[in-house]
C-alpha cells in the first residue's frame, strides 16, 4: 500500500536531489546531448560556487532579511493560531464556530497577488482607509512602501492568509484532550484560567513542541511571491530575502550553480536547526518529531 | 550612507564560525578553487552585416498597393480591403505528417485538431496535421526554462525576441536544439519560399546565431517600444493640454491627479522619462558619445531623467497601486479612468480602444506626439528586432524540415492572398463575414477557435491593416509613427548582435534596485554617484569594453 508513496517520493523528491551537485559544478547546461549527461560533463569545481555565496555582500543582506522576518514570525505570530484555536473551541454553537472557521480558513486559498491586492485596497495609498482619512480632511500615512514597517507588513499579511490555516492541527488535538479532566477539574472548583493552565495547555504541548520544530526547519523559507510582489515598493534592502536571491541571481543570469549552492545552504540550516530542535525537545520530556530506537 | 559591506563582512565571520564553515570557504577560495576555477562567460558579438551569404536574397512581392505610406521602418497601411484575392500557393505544401508546434499566446488556449474548425480548415490546405501547442504567454519563459533544458521541444518553436535575451548562452542552446535554416533558405535557395522571401532583410540578419541561420524572423511593424498614451475623452474635458516639454508634463501630472477621486496621473512612466530627457538606448541603454561609449547611468541626460522621476513618486502623480504592488493592473486602471497617463507598448493600443468603447462610451486613447524635456527635437528609442523567431527542431531530416519551411511559407502569405484571408480570419461564413467596408469581421467561432496558432508561426511582410472596430487606427498610428522617424535614436552597434559577458548581466538587476530606491526617494539623488561606482566596479566596465570592442572590430 505504501508503494505509490514510495514512488512519489522517489520520483520527485529524492532523484532531484541528485542535481544538487551542480553545486559544486562550472554547470554548462548544453555541454552534452541530454539534460544528465550535461550534468555529468559540467567541470567539479569544489566549493567554489560556495565561496562566491558567501563573498556576496548581497547574500547576506538576504540572510539577515531572511532571519530576522522568521524570527520575529516565530516570536509574535506563532502563538496566534493556538490561541485562536482555544477560542475557537471555547464557542459553543457548532453552527457558529463552522462559519467562523469557514472565513478565517478561506484566505488561505487566495493567492498571493490577491493578498497583496486585498492590502493594498484597504490599507495603500489608493485604499479605503486612505480615501476615508483624506475625506475628513487628513493626511493618509502609507502603510505599503514603507521600508521600516516593512516586517509587519509582511507578517500581517501572512498572518492573515494563514492564520485560521494553521488552528486546524490544533482543534483537531484539543478535540483529544479527555473531557473527563475538565469535568473533573470542574467539580474540584478549577476555574476557567486554571483548567486552560493544567489542562488545555498541557494537551497541546506535544503537538506545539512538534510543529514548533517542523517550522523551524523552514525558517529560511519566508516566502517568495509575496515578496518579489512588493519588492519595488520598499526597496531591495528591505525586501531581499534567500528564496528572491536564488531567483534574481541564481536562475535570471542561469548561474544554476551559485544558485544550487544557496539552496543547498539553506537545506543544511534547515536541517540543522531540526536536529538541535528536537534534542532540546528530546531532553525537556517531549517526543519530538523522531526518536532513534 | 553606511557602508552597507562592513556589516555583511562581520555577519559573514561569524556565521561561518558558528557553523564551522570558515575552513571550507577558506579553502573554496584557495586551494579548491586552484583547479576549479569557474570559466568566465566572456560574451559574444556578431557583426551582421559580414553575414549577408547566409541571408535569403529579398524578392519582394506587392499584390496590393497600400492606402497610407507608412515612412521606412514604419509598415504601410491598408484601409481598404483587396477585391480579388490571389491563390498564391497553389501546390499542397505538406506531405501528411503531424508536425507539433508551439506558440504564445495571451487568452483562453482553444481546442486542437479534429475539434476545431479552424485548425481543420488550414490543415486541409496544408495537407498536414499541424498540432499546436499554444502556451500562456506570461509565464511562457517558465515554460521554455523548463523544456530547453530538457531537450524536449516541439517540432516548431516559436521564441518571442523579449525571451530569448532573457537566456544566457542562447546561441549555445542554438546550436545544441535547432536545425541550421542556412543550406536551405541562403541566398538564391529561398526561391521557392517565395513569401519568406519577401520578409525584410534586416529582419532575417537577426535570425543568425553563431554565424548561422536558424530561424524565421516575425518582422515588425513598427519600431517603437514605448508610447504614452492619454485618455483623450478624460484629458480634453479637464482641460488640460498634451505635454510637449517636461515641466508641462509636471503640471499634467499636478492637473490631472485628483486623490478625492481615485484618480492619478501616471503609471510607472521610467521608460519614457528617460526618452524625453534624451537618455540613449542602444542595445539596451548604451549610447556613444565623443569617442567615449557611456552607458545610459553614467550620462547627465539619466541624472535629470531620475531627478524628475523622483519628483514624480515624492508629489504622489503615480498611482499608488502601480507604486504598492507588481501584481497591480496599470492597464485596467488606466482604462477605468482611474490613471490618465499610461506608458505602454504600442501594441496595446488597437486591442485596448476596440474592447473599451463598448465598455465606456466615448473611451479615447491616444499616443502623446515625442517630445523632448526641453521642448527641442526628441530623440526617439527604436528597434528593428524582429517580434518572434521560429525555429525548427534539430534532426528531423531534410524531408520534414522543407514540409515546415514550405509550412511556414504558407503562412507567411501577405494580404491580398486567399491563405493570408484563411490564417488570418478563417473560413468565410464560419469564422468571419465579410462587413459593409468589405473587411472580414470575426464572428464567435472564431474567437473561440482562433489564438493566433498559425499567425505566431511566421509574420507576413510589415502591413498595418485595417480594423472594423476601430476603422481611424491605421490612419492615427501610421501618422503618428511617421512623425517620429526623423528622431529615431542611431545605434552606433546597428546590424551587431550582442550576447553580454556574465559579469556584466550579473551587476544588472542590483543596480536597476538602487536606481529604482532613488527613483522612489528612499535614497537621495547624490547617491548616484555611488551607485555608478559600484555598477563600474561590479561588472559594468567589463560591459563597457565588450561594447567598445565590438565598435572598433567593425571599424566604427
Amino acid at each position: 500500500m505504501a508503494l505509490p508513496a514510495v514512488l512519489l517520493l522517489l520520483v520527485f523528491h529524492y532523484l532531484p536531489t541528485l542535481g544538487n551537485v551542480v553545486a559544486f559544478k562550472d554547470y554548462d547546461q548544453w555541454s552534452g546531448d541530454t539534460a544528465i549527461e550535461a550534468i555529468v560533463n559540467s567541470r567539479w569545481i569544489g566549493f567554489t560556487n560556495f565561496a562566491e555565496l558567501f563573498a556576496d555582500s548581497q547574500f547576506w543582506d538576504a540572510l539577515r532579511n531572511t532571519l530576522l522576518i522568521t524570527t520575529f514570525q516565530l516570536v509574535f505570530f506563532f502563538p496566534l493560531p493556538i490561541a485562536l484555536a482555544i477560542l475557537l473551541n471555547s464557542v459553543v454553537s457548532s453552527r457558529l464556530r463552522g462559519f467562523i472557521q469557514t472565513v478565517v480558513y478561506l484566505p488561505h486559498f487566495f493567492s498571493w497577488v490577491l493578498v497583496v491586492t486585498f492590502f493594498l485596497q484597504m490599507l495603500g495609498g489608493s485604499g479605503l482607509l486612505a480615501q476615508v482619512l483624506r475625506d475628513n480632511g487628513l493626511q493618509p500615512w502609507d502603510v505599503m512602501t514603507n521600508p521600516d514597517t516593512f516586517i509587519l507588513l509582511v507578517s500581517s499579511e501572512s498572518l492573515w492568509k494563514d492564520v485560521g490555516w494553521g488552528t486546524i492541527i490544533f482543534l483537531a488535538a484539543l478535540t483529544a484532550i479527555d473531557q473527563n479532566l475538565y469535568e473533573a477539574a470542574a467539580s474540584d472548583g478549577a476555574n476557567r484560567w486554571r483548567r486552560l493552565w493544567h489542562i488545555t495547555l498541557p494537551g497541546l504541548r506535544p503537538v506545539v513542541v512538534l510543529l514548533l520544530i517542523l517550522q523551524l526547519g523552514n525558517a529560511l523559507s519566508v516566502g517568495f511571491e509575496q515578496f518579489i510582489l512588493q519588492r519595488d515598493a520598499v526597496g531591495r534592502q528591505a525586501a531581499e530575502v534567500l528564496d528572491t536571491y536564488v531567483y534574481y541571481l541564481g536562475l535570471l543570469t542561469q548561474d544554476y550553480g551559485v544558485g544550487a549552492a544557496a539552496g543547498l545552504f539553506k537545506a543544511v540550516i534547515g536541517l540543522i536547526l531540526i536536529l538541535v530542535a528536537n534534542r532540546v525537545a528530546r531532553r525537556f520530556g517531549e517526543e519530538g518529531v523522531f526518536v532513534r530506537s | 550612507m553606511d557602508n552597507p559591506l562592513a556589516g555583511a563582512a562581520a555577519n559573514r565571520r561569524s556565521f561561518l564560525s558558528l557553523l564551522g564553515l570558515g575552513a571550507v570557504a577558506v579553502a573554496g577560495s584557495g586551494t579548491l578553487a586552484a583547479c576549479g576555477e569557474k570559466a568566465a562567460d566572456p560574451g559574444t558579438t556578431q557583426q551582421l552585416d559580414k553575414l549577408q551569404a547566409v541571408l535569403p536574397k529579398f524578392q519582394p512581392l506587392e499584390l496590393v498597393q497600400p492606402d497610407i505610406k507608412g515612412v521606412s521602418p514604419v509598415a504601410n497601411g491598408f484601409t481598404k480591403y483587396p477585391s480579388a484575392l490571389v491563390d498564391a500557393i497553389t501546390e499542397k505544401p505538406g506531405r501528411g505528417s503531424t508536425i507539433t508546434t508551439m506558440t504564445p499566446f495571451w487568452g483562453q488556449v482553444p481546442a486542437g485538431p479534429g475539434q476545431n474548425a479552424y485548425l481543420d480548415a488550414i490543415n486541409a490546405e496544408l495537407g498536414a496535421v499541424v498540432t499546436p501547442g499554444v502556451q500562456d504567454g506570461n509565464t511562457y519563459a517558465d515554460k521554455l526554462n523548463a523544456i530547453l533544458p530538457a531537450r524536449d521541444i516541439p517540432d516548431v518553436l516559436c521564441i518571442p525576441g523579449w525571451e530569448i535575451s532573457k537566456i544566457p548562452n542562447f546561441s549555445e542552446a542554438a546550436k545544441a536544439l535547432f536545425e541550421d535554416l542556412t543550406d536551405h533558405l541562403a541566398g538564391d535557395k529561398v526561391k521557392p519560399y517565395q513569401m519568406l522571401a519577401s520578409l525584410p532583410t534586416v529582419a532575417w540578419g537577426n535570425a543568425v546565431w553563431n554565424e548561422r541561420l536558424m530561424a524565421v524572423p516575425w518582422p515588425t511593424d513598427g519600431p517603437y517600444p514605448w508610447a504614452l498614451f492619454y485618455r483623450k475623452d478624460l484629458v480634453d474635458a479637464a482641460g488640460a493640454g498634451i505635454p510637449k516639454t517636461a515641466q508641462e508634463l509636471y503640471d499634467f501630472g499636478k492637473k490631472m491627479t485628483d486623490p478625492g477621486k481615485g484618480v492619478w496621473a501616471f503609471n510607472d512612466v521610467q521608460a519614457m522619462v528617460e526618452m524625453i530627457f534624451r537618455v540613449p538606448n542602444s542595445k539596451d541603454g548604451w549610447g556613444y558619445k565623443n569617442g567615449k561609449v557611456l552607458f545610459k547611468y553614467e550620462t547627465d541626460e539619466f541624472k535629470a531623467a531620475l531627478e524628475f522621476m523622483a519628483k514624480l513618486y515624492k508629489d504622489g502623480l503615480i498611482h499608488p497601486e502601480v507604486v504598492a504592488s507588481k501584481g497591480a493592473d496599470a492597464k485596467l486602471l488606466f482604462s477605468g479612468g482611474k490613471i490618465a497617463m499610461i506608458q505602454d507598448g504600442v501594441g496595446a493600443w488597437l486591442g485596448m480602444q476596440a474592447e473599451q468603447q463598448k465598455v465606456t462610451s466615448g473611451f479615447n486613447m491616444q499616443p502623446v506626439p515625442f517630445f523632448a524635456a526641453d521642448g527641442g527635437a526628441p530623440l526617439v528609442w527604436g528597434s528593428p528586432d524582429p517580434v518572434f523567431y521560429t525555429f525548427v527542431k534539430k534532426g528531423l531530416g531534410k524531408e520534414r524540415t522543407e514540409e515546415i519551411l514550405r509550412i511556414l511559407n504558407f503562412v507567411a502569405a501577405p494580404l491580398g492572398t486567399k491563405e493570408f484571408e484563411l490564417v488570418e480570419y478563417g473560413v468565410e461564413g464560419k469564422h468571419f463575414t465579410k462587413g459593409a467596408d468589405g473587411w472580414p469581421v470575426g464572428t464567435d467561432l472564431q474567437g473561440k477557435e482562433k489564438a493566433d496558432q498559425f499567425r505566431f508561426l511566421a509574420g507576413t511582410a510589415p502591413t498595418i491593416k485595417y480594423d472594423a472596430r476601430v476603422p481611424n487606427y491605421v490612419t492615427d498610428l501610421i501618422n503618428w509613427e511617421n512623425a517620429a522617424v526623423k528622431n529615431l535614436e542611431v545605434d552606433p552597434w546597428l546590424g551587431m548582435k550582442l550576447e553580454m559577458p556574465a559579469e556584466y548581466v550579473k551587476v544588472k538587476q542590483p543596480t536597476e534596485d538602487k536606481v529604482k530606491d532613488i527613483a522612489r526617494g528612499r535614497r537621495p539623488l547624490s547617491d548616484l554617484d555611488t551607485v555608478l561606482k559600484q555598477w563600474r566596479d561590479g561588472g559594468g566596465e567589463t560591459g563597457r569594453a565588450h561594447m567598445a570592442k565590438a565598435l572598433s572590430d567593425a571599424g566604427r
